[in-house]
Formats: C-alpha cells, structure tokens, sequence
C-alpha cells in the first residue's frame, strides 16, 4: 500500500517535470522562430548606418498588434535599441551581454509579470563592410503559460489522488477477498479448538481445500486414536481389576490362614493401587489446547450433590461461595477427578462442616478452596501423600492413589496446588487455575 | 433382608453372593442387566448391587429404569474405572453409593447396611425403638441394657420389623426378605420366629412389641426414638 502511493507520487513528479521541461522547449523553439524570421526580416537602414527590421517582410501578427503579449526588440552595440516591434508599449530593460552567435533564454520578471525572454546576438557588416555588433531580443508573456502550468499541475494531483485512493480500495478489497478463506480458516480452528465442532465444516476455494482435507484427516485420525486409546484403557482397567476383585473377595473369604489372608491382601491392594493409578494418569487429558471450556461451579454442583448423597449420614453443613459460572480450560474428565478427590477427602475427614470457595481474581486466574474440620494433616503427611500409592489410611478406601493422581493432573495443567491448616481447624487446600 | 447382585463376571457375583448368605441375607444373582432389571421388578428387595461395566444393557441403563420406575430401592454400585467421572454419572442416575473394584468384602458389606438403614429412615447404625435397641453393625439387639441372646433368624426377622416399625408386614413380605427362593419358606416358620421374639423380647408380656394383625401381618409397636 505503502509503496504504491510512494510510486504513485513519484511518477507524478517525473511526469510533471518532462511536461514542464517539454513546455519550456515549445516556448524557446517558438521565440528562437520569430528571432529567425526577424533576422530575415532585418536590413539596413536607409541611412546605411545602421540596421532596421522592414515590416512587410515580418509575418508574425504578434508583433504588429500593440499589447499582444510578444514583443521584439534590436539593440546596437552600444545597447541602443534601434527597432523595436509595433506591439510595445512599455520599455524593457536591455539584456546582458551575450556571446556573439549564442542563445540567451530564460524566464524574467518584468514590471510583476513573467515573460520569456530570448536573446541573440548577431554580427551585421556595415556599409564599410565592418561587422558590427547587434543583439536581437524577444519577449513573449508567459502568464498563461503559468495559468495553464498550474491548471495542468491541479488536474495532474486531482486526478493521481483519485485513482491512488481507487487503486488502493481495489487492493484492500482483493487483499481482503482472497485473504477470507484464511480467515474462515482461523475461526473454525478456533472452533475445533473450543470443541464446538470437529473439523472443518466449510467450503473452501480450490488452493486451500488441500490444506483443510488434509487437516481433517489428520484431526479425525487424533480424535479417533484418542478414542481408541481410552477404549484400551477401559477395556485394561475392566480386565485387571476384575481379577484384582476376585483375587480381593478370596482374601476376604476366610477359608485361607491369616497369613495367607495378610499377605494376599497386602499384595492385591499394591497392584490395586499401582493398577488404578497407572489407569489415572493414563486417561487424564492434560492438553489444555483441545479442551472444550468446562464450568467449574458445575463440576462442584455436581461433585457436591453425589457426595451429599454418598455421606448422607454425616449431614455435613456445606457452606457454599461460589459465583454462578467459572469456565475453565480443562478436561471435564481431569477437572472432575481433581476436585472429586479433594472434595471426596473433605467429606470423609470432615465432621461436620465443610467450606467451598470459588472467585476468578483479578488477573483472571481461579482460585478453590475446600476447607473441612477434621484433624487435617501434618506436612510430612502431605508431602508423603503426594507420592504415589503412598497410603496414610489403609482402612480408608481409595485414599492412597487419590491426592498422587491428583498431584499428578494438577502439575500437568499448572495448576497450583497448596494444602494448609484451614479456618475450620482441619485441611485446608487451595487450587489456583491459570486464566482460561 | 433380600439382595439383587447383578455381576457379569461370575467369580466376583459368586464371592459376593456367599459374604451376603453368610451375613444372612436372602439373595438373587444374575450377570445381565435384563435379567436383573426383571429381579428388581418381581422381588421386593432390600439392596441391589449393580455393576457398571455388564454387557448389552449397561448398569447405567438398569439403574436408569429402575428409577424411572419409580422404584426407590437402594442401589450400590460396582465399578472398574474409579474415574470420578463414571462416579458422579453412577450416582447422578440414581445409585446411592458406589464402590470400586477391587474392593474388600466388610467395605461392601458397611455400604449395604448403611444403604439399608438410611432407605428405612435411619441414619446411625444403633436403630432404637425404645427400649429395644439393634446394633446393625455388630448386629447385636438389647432391651434395656440386657443383651439378646438371638439365633440368625430372629435378629433378622427383628431387624426388618424394626426397620419399619409401624409398618404392617405381612407373612409373605417377610419370607421374601428372609429367604432365598429355593429354602422351603413355609409361612408357619414365621410364626415360629415371632413367637420366640416375644418371648425373649418381652417375657414378662409388658411391653407387647410385636403385634398380630390377622390376616393382614405384624406390626413393631414401639416407636422410634427421635434421631439424634
């Protein structure tokens, strides 16, 4: 855009020039003509001394027309003007000395107007055959060569403007049309990314429809083989855990000896344990890029009302400060693990009271707090219960693999994740989410 | 107490069918979810446990019905994937809690009682009809600081009268929920069992806890104590 206006201005500018250029010669050709014709017309004087121009072999009507605007004048060498032509009725002043045999043009301002002017000098014998000095000089005025300059000069601009504001629309117009599919592009990409849609939906002009075909393979491959992997992980996590079961139930039976029982137990809840985390961390998404936006307070409606049904008995009184939505770039599936657990542990080592707290801070990023009024715990208990399969309650299920797996989707996301004493007396643990 | 165990795999469905009869309850068992919904329809029983993971019709299914039904019987699910995801969805249809496999047989066994007491109004494990009180987690009875000395039968037989004391029950309720289809459920057995009660409950005639409707049942008397 840029350049095109620059080149625009400097094309008017050249283009200007060679006209003016071009006018001053037409103007310095047509005097060097009548100076021609003058010097055809000039002879001697009767007195022989000097020269004079005879009238009836002059053609120029410019000259005998008073105030025509051209002008003719004959100097001899003592700068006498001794003809000048009928259409004066000023004087002009006399003109510096020239070379014999050369041209002097130039521009020169009379009496507040401009003229051409050009002078020649010349060599005429007298009538001794002496060759005396005369200068002839014309002057035509130039102010309609000026008007016609500037009126030339206005329509030249008007019209560059004109078309450079024309030809830049058209650009940005053409720019815009053929840059449209990218952008059609970068919507729908965002859309996929949102995961409002699944590929890329619209049409696309010839040169591009390679590209978006070819994404759309490759996009439907992913979700496929993401699909697949999580139908593996299913399908891994039924047959290891029915045996697991199985093996579990047969500890339980008390047909085997104690130790029998201890060491079946103990060894079937280690591969539980390992089996169950292993399946965690496996199907937790981590790829904050391809997840739909998930509403955190929902996640808690939903998390809370399960709970409340499960430790029904306990008739925890949850106090609740949460706004109406909080969205979340995360997986449902991690999000859900994530606070489940957290708030699984509140409901199991709380007494009576629990409270949850959500708020989107100023820098946009979320901060959760579940805070319970049990006996909380010590930090070598927290740094120990971060470690995987670590468990600091055999009795109570599901604790062990718990806070590691969710130690472990936390970290992936960067989600910050601290546990302190909280106002209730017992856990207090805060989750800070990065701004969506 | 009657128990619905819907588990494909057999193994699992018969370890947990053998804790529930040595904890003394009666017990159907099935690996489809057809079938089980058909269970949960024809039999009036106390606890279903229900795993996610059956093939063709999916646990979720069977609760879902179940619900729709209008059925409000407490329902225990079983699960591989311990993901709070599948948790939340179990418990969202209508479970009323949910275990994870592997999982240890008193665990299960803790859950359904609790189930149990809480679909009969009770929230602690002591069910209190003054002054007969019932533990349901040692299972032990007392009138009056004196302990009960019951068989097997009769604590279950007192356990259901005293889950829904004030309710009539009648013989035939009481047989389905206390035996499995295949035990001889002669209806005279149970006038056996309440007669006994009675008479260890209340030997001196004082306090007539358990009362004969004819023709219609047995009604607990006492009331429940307040919950605390």
């Amino acid at each position: 855009m840029v350049v095109l206006a620059v080149f625009m201005v400097l094309t008017a500018i050249a283009l200007e020039r060679a006209v003016v250029k071009r006018a001053l010669q037409a103007e310095e050709d047509g005097l060097q003509l009548l100076i021609y014709s003058l010097l055809a017309a000039i002879d001697r004087d009767q007195s022989g001394r000097s020269l004079t121009v005879s009238a009836d072999r002059l053609f120029e009507p410019g000259l005998v027309t008073r105030n025509s605007g051209l002008y003719a004048l004959l100097y001899d060498q003592r700068k006498q003007a001794i003809w000048r032509s009928l259409s004066i009725t000023t004087d002009f002043p006399a003109i510096p000395k020239i070379e014999i045999g050369d041209w002097d043009f130039g521009i020169v301002q009379h009496q507040a107007t401009p003229y051409f002017r050009l002078g020649f000098a010349i060599q005429w014998p007298d009538a001794n055959d002496r060759l005396q000095r005369y200068d002839v000089v014309a002057w035509r005025n130039a102010v309609e060569y000026f008007e016609q300059l500037n009126r030339f000069r206005q329509t030249l601009w008007a019209w560059l403007i004109i078309t450079t504001i024309l030809l830049l629309l058209v650009m940005y117009l053409v720019t815009r049309w053929s840059l449209l599919p990218l952008k059609k592009i970068g919507l729908e990409v965002k859309a996929i990314e949102d995961q409002q849609q699944s590929g890329f939906e619209q049409d696309y002009p010839d040169e591009i429809a390679p590209l978006t075909e070819n994404l759309n393979i490759l996009l439907s491959r992913e979700q496929y083989q993401r699909q697949r992997y999580r139908n593996a992980m299913d399908d891994l996590a039924h047959s290891l855990k029915t045996p697991l079961a199985v093996l579990t139930g047969l500890g339980d039976q008390g047909t085997l000896g104690r130790p029998q029982i201890d060491t079946l137990r103990e060894q079937t809840d280690r591969m539980n344990q390992i089996v169950s985390y292993q399946l965690q961390k496996a199907t937790s998404v981590s790829d904050i890029r391809i997840s739909k936006p998930v509403d955190l307070v929902a996640v808690l409606e939903k998390l809370i009302s399960a709970l409340e049904k499960v430790y029904q008995e306990k008739a925890i009184q949850l106090d609740r400060r949460l706004p109406s939505q909080i969205l979340l770039r995360m997986d449902e599936g991690d999000c859900l693990e994530v606070v489940g657990n957290l708030l699984d542990n509140a409901f199991k080592y709380g007494k009576r009271r629990i409270n949850v707290t959500a708020l989107v801070k100023e820098d946009k990023s979320t901060l959760l707090t579940i805070e319970d009024d049990g006996e909380g715990l010590a930090d070598s208990e927290i740094e120990q219960i971060l470690n995987r399969g670590t468990r600091l309650d055999q009795a109570t299920e599901g604790q062990g693999i718990g806070l590691a797996v969710v130690a472990d989707i936390v970290e992936s996301y960067n989600i910050e994740l601290e546990f302190s004493r909280a106002g209730l007396g017992g856990l207090g643990v805060s989750l800070r989410f990065q701004a969506a | 107490m009657r128990a619905i165990v819907i588990e494909d795999d057999l193994d699992i469905q018969q370890q947990i069918v053998e804790r529930l009869k040595s904890e003394g309850f009666a017990v159907d068992s099935t690996d489809t979810g057809d079938e089980g919904l058909y269970l949960v329809q024809e039999y009036p029983a106390d606890v279903a446990i229900v795993d996610l993971g059956l093939p063709k019709m999916s646990g979720l299914e069977v609760i879902n019905q179940i619900r729709d039904e209008g059925n409000n019987i407490p329902i225990l699910i079983l699960t591989a994937r311990g993901r709070w995801q599948d948790k939340v969805e179990g418990l969202d249809a209508g479970a009323d809690d949910y275990l994870v496999k592997p999982f240890h047989h008193e665990e299960m066994m803790a859950r359904i009682r609790v189930l149990i007491r809480r679909a009969s109004g009770w929230s602690d494990s002591r069910i209190v009809c003054a002054p007969v009180i019932l533990d349901t987690a040692t299972q032990r009875s007392y009138v009056d600081e004196r302990e009960l000395d019951l068989t097997a039968y009769e604590y279950k037989v007192l356990e259901y009268l005293m889950l829904h004391a004030g309710e009539v029950i009648s013989k035939t309720v009481l047989t389905e929920h206390l035996y499995d289809d295949e035990t001889d459920n002669d209806s005279n057995v149970i006038e056996v069992f309440i007669r006994r009660l009675r008479q260890k409950l209340d030997p001196e005639e004082s306090l007539k806890p358990i009362e004969t409707l004819r023709g219609r049942g047995y009604r607990f008397t006492l009331e429940r104590a307040e919950q605390s």
